[in-house]
């Protein structure tokens, strides 16, 4: 589904204090691709993925997902719009302690109409045999695994990655972007990853650096290296 | 597919099994008191009233020194008044301190109900009230030797005329050891004395849709009748001023809104905390309600799942506190009405005022709050949850402290973090210390009672008579009962006028007024009324139809009864009596005066024993109060100062990793705790006694006379050690607790 940034700008505080963090971000994001967000901290790549999450609010513009707007939505639609397009996948996993990794994916496919079949994923996620394991008795590259699992579960067109391999070591952050990178070719999603390594970029169909809320740089890789090539 | 949130709900309640476990352990105590309470109150209600009609309860009664004339049979006829003879003796050598009415059959009205046995047929028969059978451990088939004649008790019974067992309408208290009613067959009454009886009268208005005042006309219309044909009227009565009768009509009503008013403080306090708690959760599991908001979770669907808890323990314990309320603890609450009140057998009804109040209503109280404190919560964006700011509005700076110690400020810092967890905690400590002070206050309340009236009583026995009879012994006085309006009661009230004789013995310290309008007041008048010295009283005398107006000029320490002195001559004069007569004999002992001329013969032994039979009648429900404040203190206690704790896991756990020891860390957040804890304790004593002090005013606003605050230091001591040993004992689980919180939480919880 195709993703367009509509001149999108956000200011935070009052003012004196008043800082823009966006201004003016118009780009496009085919379906399908997979597009790394780069940038400094306090470059606004993190506000501009929630404005596209739908959980913050363009101050100005808007985004288009397919036919939707998320202009002018109220909070049930934006909830809606959450629902039936997207899938989160942050840094802390946010998983519920006291809910299994079956139950946990569960949560989210609970949502959809047309939810992927939980066993099939926890096998493509290497889940399989934790399945009744609680969050506390995985590692935090398999906890992360059972957060995608849960973003995936709904089978949404865009899956949108804040940081996902931040709290990771090197051999798991491996491992989970390309974990990212097989659900991408198998279940065509649109994929944004925030991150500020660089080195991810070359698993990208398309690059977008950020600073002082600017697209300084959009471009689209001729040529992607394998996430389990990169190496940072 | 069932919501999978679901599923978290019993690992929820088996996580945090204590404080589930606690709120459901005060829920269920609450509601079963509120339910069995008022099933048993709405019960004795509907036995009563049922009861009244198949008894045929009469509308009044009154006495006379003489059976009354025939003539006046007609009149009663005519006014359509159904009237009998009610005649009684009263038995003075059963033993020493008990006395017992013994009626002739009754066959039309005041009809027995049996309890057990059956009624007696032969003349040497006799059945006897439960409640004085009880407690004198009378059974059936013992011989009671009563004035001198032998009877075999063949029933147990109540009469609807003595549900409450009243010896005289003017006493204080009831007296359900040392007086009791029973009744025998015709042939068994015509074995007493002549000289024995008392000529009671008792009547009922034929026409049952009189209203109140056709029936008060009636009533007026007779007295006068009565007087006319020469009777001499002991007394007279009608069923809402015999108080054996009225008094438990009134006072049915009259717990019902105490308690409900107590059920609904109970469940507001737990209503707050569980949404203390309910928000300690949000809190900590904020980002995954910004996991699932950003996911598409709806408001109300995570508004759903975190009320679940609030809707399953109030269900659960209203389901628990109900079935339990109207199986195991029916029987506690019926027996305080059987241990008070000579009742027939109660007959259990469902009661649905019971029901909306205990349950629905409580269920509606902790669902509310609790959902308005999610809506409001839950009203914050995604993002918020997501990054764990959870301020409607932006923060505000810090609170500027004074130039404390770091210590100080430390702590400080804490009350303020879990401000709103400490206020419930003072209102559940106040709450809780003053139900204390209540179960605990009672018993040295009646005894200082009790002790005031023997203390400032001057005589040893009072003997009241039918008609003047000369005593060298006894000390002559006149007593008149008037009314005067007591304001807050929204009623007339009793006062007992003693006409007093020149230079007496007993009074030796009262300076009788000359003036004849002029009078001196028993302290429990003074209080109860709010009297000063100078107010003018009008007091009226229902039977002559006369008003007096009458200054108040001293107050006098007689806590004995509402009472007010005259000089005898005074009091005769106002009553346009002759100077000289009188109708009482005050004496230190025993006197010995022919029955024919007595009306009542009171001791001090009877008001002292009176006291105590009520003591002991509140002594289960005393009990029960104590019992249930303490589990209150501990429950709200141990709820709420954990969930101090768990807010602050990971500070604590990073203390621990800056080289701070588990002992200096539960004196940063534990001595915070206690220090509201100390200061709760304290400052709710002041003004659990300005509250007590009125309860009690509003229960002598109730009954006749006049309860004096007083609680010994000792209950004050109490109160604040069982509050300090409740804190101190969760204080160890908690000291234990924090040893036990890892350093690792600190790295390990990275968001």
């Amino acid at each position: 589904m195709k993703l367009k940034m509509n001149n999108i700008h956000k200011f935070y505080g009052e003012g004196e204090n008043r800082v823009e963090v966006l201004s003016g971000i118009n780009c496009e994001v085919n379906d399908g691709e997979i597009c790394v967000l780069l940038g400094p901290s306090g470059s606004g790549k993190s506000t501009l993925l929630n404005i596209i999450g739908g959980i913050d609010s363009a101050d100005e513009g808007y985004i288009d997902i397919g036919e939707d707007c998320t202009s002018n939505m109220t909070e049930k639609q934006l909830t809606l719009y959450r629902r039936n397009h997207l899938g989160f996948v942050f840094q802390f996993y946010n998983l519920i302690p006291n809910l299994t990794v079956k139950e946990n994916i569960e949560v989210c496919s609970y949502l959809s109409k047309n939810p992927l079949e939980i066993n099939e994923l926890l096998q493509t996620l290497g889940l399989y045999e934790h399945k009744d394991k609680l969050p506390s008795q995985l590692s935090g590259g398999q906890q992360q695994r059972c957060a995608i699992g849960r973003a995936l579960v709904k089978n949404p067109s865009i899956l949108l990655c804040d940081e996902p391999t931040g709290a990771l070591d090197y051999h798991t952050s491996k491992e989970i972007l390309a974990l990212i990178e097989l659900v991408n070719k198998k279940y065509q999603n649109t994929i944004i990853i925030v991150t500020h390594n660089d080195a991810i970029k070359n698993m990208a169909n398309r690059v977008l650096k950020l600073r002082d809320g600017q697209i300084v740089k959009n471009y689209v890789n001729e040529t992607t290296i394998s996430a389990k090539d990169l190496e940072w | 597919m069932r919501n999978p949130l679901n599923k978290r709900l019993p690992r929820e309640f088996a996580k945090h099994a204590s404080k589930y476990i606690g709120i459901f352990t005060i829920l269920v105590c609450t509601i079963l008191i509120g339910s069995s309470f008022l099933a048993t109150m709405d019960s004795v209600t509907y036995t009563i009233q049922q009861n009244d009609e198949e008894c045929r309860i009469e509308d009044g009664q009154f006495e006379s020194l003489s059976p009354i004339p025939g003539s006046l049979k007609t009149y009663f006829e005519e006014e359509e008044i159904e009237l009998i003879e009610n005649f009684y003796t009263t038995v003075n050598d059963y033993d020493e301190t008990a006395k017992i009415f013994v009626f002739d059959e009754r066959e039309t009205l005041n009809l027995p109900s049996v309890f057990e046995g059956k009624l007696p047929e032969k003349n040497n028969e006799i059945a006897i009230d439960r409640l004085f059978a009880q407690n004198r451990k009378i059974n059936l088939g013992d011989t009671l030797t009563l004035n001198s004649q032998d009877f075999v008790v063949t029933a147990t019974i109540s009469l609807p005329d003595y549900s409450s067992l009243f010896k005289n309408n003017q006493d204080l208290l009831m007296n359900t050891a040392d007086f009791g009613v029973s009744v025998v067959t015709k042939e068994g009454f015509s074995r007493f004395a002549e000289d024995t009886l008392t000529y009671r009268y008792s009547y009922r208005f034929e026409d049952t849709s009189l209203s109140d005042s056709e029936q008060r006309q009636l009533t007026e219309d007779m007295q006068k009748q009565l007087l006319l044909e020469g009777v001499t009227l002991q007394s007279f009565l009608t069923s809402e001023n015999n108080q054996s009768i009225s008094f438990l009509r009134e006072d049915m009503g009259k717990d019902g809104p105490v308690m409900k008013v107590f059920i609904y403080i109970l469940i507001v306090i737990i209503a707050f905390v569980f949404s203390v708690l309910t928000s300690n959760t949000i809190e900590s599991e904020a980002t995954i309600i910004g996991t699932l908001r950003a996911s598409g979770y709806l408001k109300r669907e995570i508004l759903a799942h975190y009320l679940s808890p609030t809707v399953i323990v109030a269900v659960a314990s209203s389901i628990v506190g109900n079935a339990l309320g109207y199986t195991v603890m029916l029987k506690p609450f019926e027996d305080i009405y059987y241990t008070s009140y000579c009742i027939p057998p109660i007959k259990l009804q469902f009661s649905l005022e019971a029901f909306i109040t205990t349950t629905i209503i409580p269920v509606v109280i902790m669902v509310v709050v609790n959902w308005f404190m999610l809506y409001t919560k839950l009203s914050l964006s995604p993002l918020k949850f997501l990054r764990k700011d959870l301020h409607k509005r932006k923060q505000k700076r810090a609170v500027k402290l004074p130039d404390f110690s770091f210590i100080s400020r430390f702590r400080l810092r804490v009350i303020l973090q879990n401000k709103v967890s400490y206020l419930i905690l003072f209102f559940g400590i106040f709450l809780a210390s003053f139900l204390l002070m209540f179960g605990m206050g009672l018993e040295p309340l009646i005894n200082h009672y009790v002790e005031e009236i023997d203390d400032t009583l001057p005589y040893e026995y009072q003997y009241i008579l039918k008609a003047p009879v000369e005593e060298e012994n006894g000390e002559k006085m006149e007593l008149y009962t008037l009314d005067t309006w007591y304001q807050l009661g929204k009623t007339n009230i009793s006062v007992s006028f003693m006409g007093i004789s020149e230079n007496s013995t007993f009074y030796q310290e009262l300076e009788l007024p000359e003036n004849e309008d002029e009078i001196i007041v028993t302290k429990p008048l003074a209080q109860k009324l709010n009297l000063k010295l100078g107010d003018t009283l009008t007091f009226t005398d229902d039977y002559y139809e006369k008003d007096y107006t009458l200054t108040v000029s001293d107050i006098y320490d007689d806590k004995s009864s509402l009472g007010a002195f005259m000089k005898l001559e005074n009091l005769n004069h106002l009553l346009e009596q002759d100077a000289d007569l009188f109708n009482c004999y005050i004496s230190n002992e025993k006197l010995d005066i022919d029955e024919l001329y007595l009306a009542k013969y009171i001791t001090r032994a009877d008001m002292v024993g009176a006291a105590n039979q009520m003591m002991k009648s509140f002594n289960m429900v005393i009990q029960f109060v104590n019992i249930f404040s303490i589990v209150i203190y501990m429950v709200l206690m141990y709820i709420l100062t954990k969930t101090v704790i768990e807010k602050n896991t990971v500070s604590i756990s990073f203390m621990k990793v800056f080289g701070y020891s588990s002992r200096e860390i539960s004196h940063l957040y534990l001595n915070a705790t206690t220090i509201t804890v100390l200061l709760s304790l304290f400052l709710c004593i002041p003004v659990e006694v300005l509250c007590f002090k009125y309860i009690m005013v509003f229960v002598s606003s109730l009954m006749e006379g006049y309860i004096e605050f007083y609680l010994p230091f000792w209950v004050y001591a109490a109160i604040i050690g069982i509050g300090v040993v409740a804190y101190f004992l969760i204080n160890s689980i908690h000291i234990y607790k924090v040893k036990k919180i890892p350093m690792s939480k600190a790295l390990k919880d990275r968001d």
